[in-house]
């Protein structure tokens, strides 16, 4: 692969996963979030196996391919699945007629009111990719190559992540924020040290399973328990 | 081979082994074989110290024991004294503890955990001297505190307050800690190295302001310890509710050594230093002099009254220093001499009586269950030998001949007054105000021990509890009546501590006083023409006694003596309530300081129904709080529960608020860095 080429894709990628990103903030439907956060788990792998690929470093390659598996396939699959169990109770065909509950149900996929509307939380991000760019500079002069000049992006990933799990209320929203902000991490790491070793990212990976799985539990008995998945209401908890 | 790291390693061994001893044996035999080996440990930890009094010195280095620090050791004649003073207090009152714990039963001292944590506490009362590196020194000072905070807390099962006062001791004692911390840490950065020998050759590099600030946290840290003002609060709590041996271990030992560090970091370590340090330690030493005695008149509290006189008495020493600091200042090295000489003095002679006064009102707790001077009266005749062993404490402790005391005052109010040639406005006014304060504790000091000794003890007994009252076991009597023999000796022949107290002195850097070494009998002043004799002094008082007392027998003897009824002006014979008590004796000096004391008066009548002239019910209650824990502790605790308050509104409870924390501090971090690159 020639270095221009690599340089493109690697760009590519990287824009691709920043943009998976922006549109997770954009969405409001839970579902779309859902399919646009196992899309930036492709670019993610994409990233891994680009840099391992370049570096002629197979493991490298098959640690992008595990990722990609994880993030685009099986985290997805958990988080779709904890979608279903909130909206089992609705009948498939629903009547014209949209009754008290069903707009409750409705309400349950959809995340309509965050607490910072949707034009605020784009332009937020905006400002956090600057951020991340202004902030990561003096790592990028240290050794500017492709990779290194595309830090900032993980870094604006890792922001923006942490910026959906302040200001979203479905707790399986939060948990798409949560993911966004490991992902972030994920590329920065590997944008940053060309690549981790494989022991490492399976501890990571592994442990952002098990947490899926446990949230994806959690938001199951919350909606059992509350009736709903606004975390807010949890409130009342409070001594 | 020196007697010193023998005894050291004696001491330390007999301690673990009494620790053992008092986690793993029964309850019959663990009071008993714990007391004896804490009395080891007192007589291995005394002995080391009378050989560093009589001239020995032994240093040495542990690099195992403490984890990156290493433990630095190090014995010279000023450690020596105060290991010597605190090894006999502990053997002594060990003995005491185990006639005192032995009929408690399995709770209070008895218990699992107090035995078991009494010989640490022992031994870490030997031990802190010994320290020659900051770490050493701050992780057995920890020690200390921690193992007297479990001992106070040994009672916490018969009466609630004890569980307050030890929340006071914890945080007050923790307060000091910090306070030393950092004094001690900023001290070993600036003079580069923090074993003792480093902070003695870089503190002449250290800049005139971080040693002021150096000074006034250590100060603060360790006239805390000693009980001093403002930070008190510790000690008349504490005190009374820890178990009386505890009570005079702390009282005789543990406070002791905030003088220690005091003198050894101060006047040793940081080489002495202006002359504002030394007025303001005097100006706290004074304070707690007058504030201590004027609260222990007002106390009706055996033990607290106890626990104020203690704080009296480290005032004075604190006196002592502040001069010794002031005259080294002003370089005037022999008076400085003769100051440090009379405080340390006074510090042994305070532990004598001072753990005789405590045993002792452990005696009449032990016996009567009581504490309230009011409730007493009239023990003198069931616990004849108490009561005598109170009356000579008492005695030591009102600093008139032929008591203990009087020496090492007189020989602080003669460094005072010929203090005065030495020059400079300050000193002017400070000194003569020291004797002054001086002479008047020790005034107030006589009204309270007469107010202690006779209302407890003379008179008629004032509740069920004092006239059931009986002697105590003999394994007690003989721990006071060690306590006693060197209250004796201290007030007849102070000589016997011989060339030791000149060393402890010289160990500061300053000349030996040569105070009272050399004449023996003599206490004899080199630069100033004073002398004193106490032995003659107290054969020419006795005399003096007998002849008063005997004359007029002698002349009595030929009338008849005619027996008659007492006149009680019509109204029967008189009970034990019309006796003194111990709020009454105390009303008229209540008056006398009235604008200091701030007494708190309540007069509630109850009026019968119907008539508002006819009185059923007049209640009347009068409290005389400490007026500086009300106007300084009291502001502050508010604050910081306020503080807390406002401090739950920002964990409302919003998950979303918790996370917009941590997001807004990331991203205020980010921002930093990228600005500031």
């Amino acid at each position: 692969m020639s270095n221009g080429l690599y340089t493109q894709l690697l760009d590519l990628a990287c824009g691709a996963f920043l943009l998976a990103a922006v549109i997770v903030l954009w969405q409001r439907e839970l579902a779309a979030i859902v399919r646009v956060f196992g899309l930036q788990g492709i670019a993610l792998a994409a990233i891994a196996v680009l840099l391992g690929a370049h570096e002629e470093r197979w493991d490298l390659v098959a640690v992008g391919i595990g990722i990609g598996v994880l993030r685009a396939g099986v985290l997805p699959y958990l988080i779709r699945r904890a979608l279903a169990a909130l909206t089992a109770a609705e009948p498939a065909e629903a009547p014209r007629r949209i009754t008290g509950r069903q707009r409750a149900h409705s309400e349950e996929v959809r995340e309509t009111q965050p607490l910072i509307n949707i034009t605020a939380s784009l332009l937020t991000a905006a400002l956090l990719t600057l951020l991340a760019y202004a902030a990561a500079r003096p790592l990028t002069e240290l050794n500017p190559t492709p990779a290194t000049r595309a830090l900032p992006v993980g870094l604006a990933v890792v922001l923006i992540g942490f910026f959906v799990l302040v200001t979203r209320r479905r707790a399986l929203a939060q948990v798409v924020g949560f993911l966004l902000l490991d992902n972030g991490i994920t590329a920065t790491a590997f944008l940053a040290t060309s690549g981790v070793p494989l022991i490492v990212e399976l501890g990571v990976s592994f442990d952002v399973l098990l947490a899926v799985l446990v949230l994806q539990i959690l938001t199951t008995r919350m909606r059992e328990a509350f009736g709903t998945t606004d975390i807010d209401d949890l409130r009342e908890l409070h001594d | 081979m020196s007697v010193i790291p023998a005894a050291l390693a004696t001491a330390t061994a007999v301690g673990g082994a009494g620790a053992a001893a008092g986690l793993v044996l029964p309850q019959r035999p663990r009071v008993p074989v714990v007391g004896v080996l804490t009395a080891g440990v007192g007589v291995a930890g005394g002995a080391a110290g009378v050989a560093a009094l009589g001239g020995d010195r032994w240093a040495d280095t542990l690099p195992g024991v403490l984890p990156l620090a290493g433990t630095y050791l190090a014995v010279d004649a000023l450690a020596g004294l105060f290991m010597a003073v605190a090894g006999a207090v502990v053997a002594a009152v060990a003995v005491y503890g185990i006639g005192y714990a032995g009929g408690h039963g399995p709770h209070g001292l008895g218990s699992r955990t107090a035995q078991a944590v009494l010989p640490l506490f022992a031994l870490t009362l030997v031990l802190v001297p010994v320290a020659a590196s900051v770490s050493t020194f701050l992780v057995l000072w920890e020690l200390m505190a921690l193992a007297s905070l479990l001992l106070v807390l040994a009672e916490h099962r018969e009466r609630a307050s004890v569980r307050q006062a030890g929340v006071w001791y914890a945080v007050m004692t923790h307060l000091g800690l910090v306070l030393l911390l950092i004094g001690l840490a900023v001290f070993a950065a600036e003079a580069g190295g923090e074993t003792f020998a480093a902070l003695r050759a870089g503190a002449h590099a250290v800049s005139p302001t971080v040693r002021g600030l150096v000074f006034v946290l250590i100060a603060a840290g360790f006239t805390s310890k000693a009980g001093a003002v403002p930070l008190h609060a510790w000690l008349p709590r504490a005190h009374p509710e820890a178990p009386s041996p505890v009570s005079a271990l702390m009282s005789a030992a543990m406070v002791n050594l905030g003088i220690y560090g005091l003198v050894r970091t101060g006047l040793d370590l940081l080489g002495g230093g202006p002359a504002w340090w030394w007025l303001g330690l005097m100006t706290i030493g004074g304070a707690s002099a007058v504030h201590g005695i004027l609260q222990a008149a007002m106390a009706s509290d055996l033990k607290r009254l106890l626990a104020y006189s203690t704080s009296e008495n480290m005032g004075l020493v604190l006196i002592g220093v502040g001069a010794s600091g002031l005259f080294a200042a002003y370089d005037d090295r022999p008076l400085a001499a003769l100051a440090l000489a009379a405080a340390l003095l006074h510090v042994v002679n305070h532990a004598a009586f001072k753990a005789l006064l405590f045993c002792a009102a452990g005696s009449v707790l032990r016996a009567t269950g009581l504490r309230d001077l009011d409730r007493l009266g009239g023990l003198r005749a069931p616990m004849p030998a108490t009561a005598g062993l109170f009356a000579l404490a008492a005695l030591g402790a009102v600093a008139l001949p032929p008591g203990n005391g009087f020496i090492s005052e007189w020989l602080l109010l003669q460094s005072l007054i010929h203090g005065l040639q030495v020059p400079g406005v300050a000193v002017a006014v400070v000194l003569p105000l020291s004797v002054a304060l001086i002479a008047l504790s020790a005034g107030i000091a006589a009204a309270v021990f007469v107010k202690a000794l006779g209302v407890g003890f003379f008179a008629r007994p004032r509740s069920r509890q004092a006239s059931a009252a009986k002697e105590s076991p003999p394994l007690m009597l003989a721990g006071m009546g060690l306590l006693a023999a060197a209250c004796g000796a201290l007030a007849l022949v102070p000589g016997l501590l011989g060339d030791g107290l000149d060393r402890a002195v010289a160990a500061t850097g300053l000349p030996g006083s040569g105070a009272v070494s050399g004449g023996g009998l003599n206490v004899r002043l080199a630069d100033i023409s004073a002398s004193l004799s106490p032995l003659w002094l107290v054969a020419a008082l006795t005399a003096a006694l007998m002849l008063a007392a005997g004359l007029p027998r002698l002349y009595r003897r030929r009338r008849r003596r005619a027996n008659a009824r007492l006149w009680d002006c019509g109204g029967g014979p008189p009970t034990p309530r019309m006796a003194y008590t111990a709020t009454s004796f105390a009303e008229p000096l209540q008056r006398v300081f009235d604008d200091i004391l701030a007494p708190e008066q309540d007069v509630n009548v109850t009026p019968v129904r119907e008539s508002t002239y006819l009185v059923e019910r007049v209640r009347f209650q009068r409290r005389v709080p400490d007026r500086i824990e009300h106007r300084l502790y009291e502001p502050v605790l508010r604050a910081l529960a306020g503080t807390g308050q406002a401090a739950r509104r920002l964990a409302g409870g919003s998950v979303h608020l918790y996370l917009g924390y941590g997001f807004v501090g990331l991203v205020v971090l980010l921002l930093a860095l990228a600005v500031g690159w």
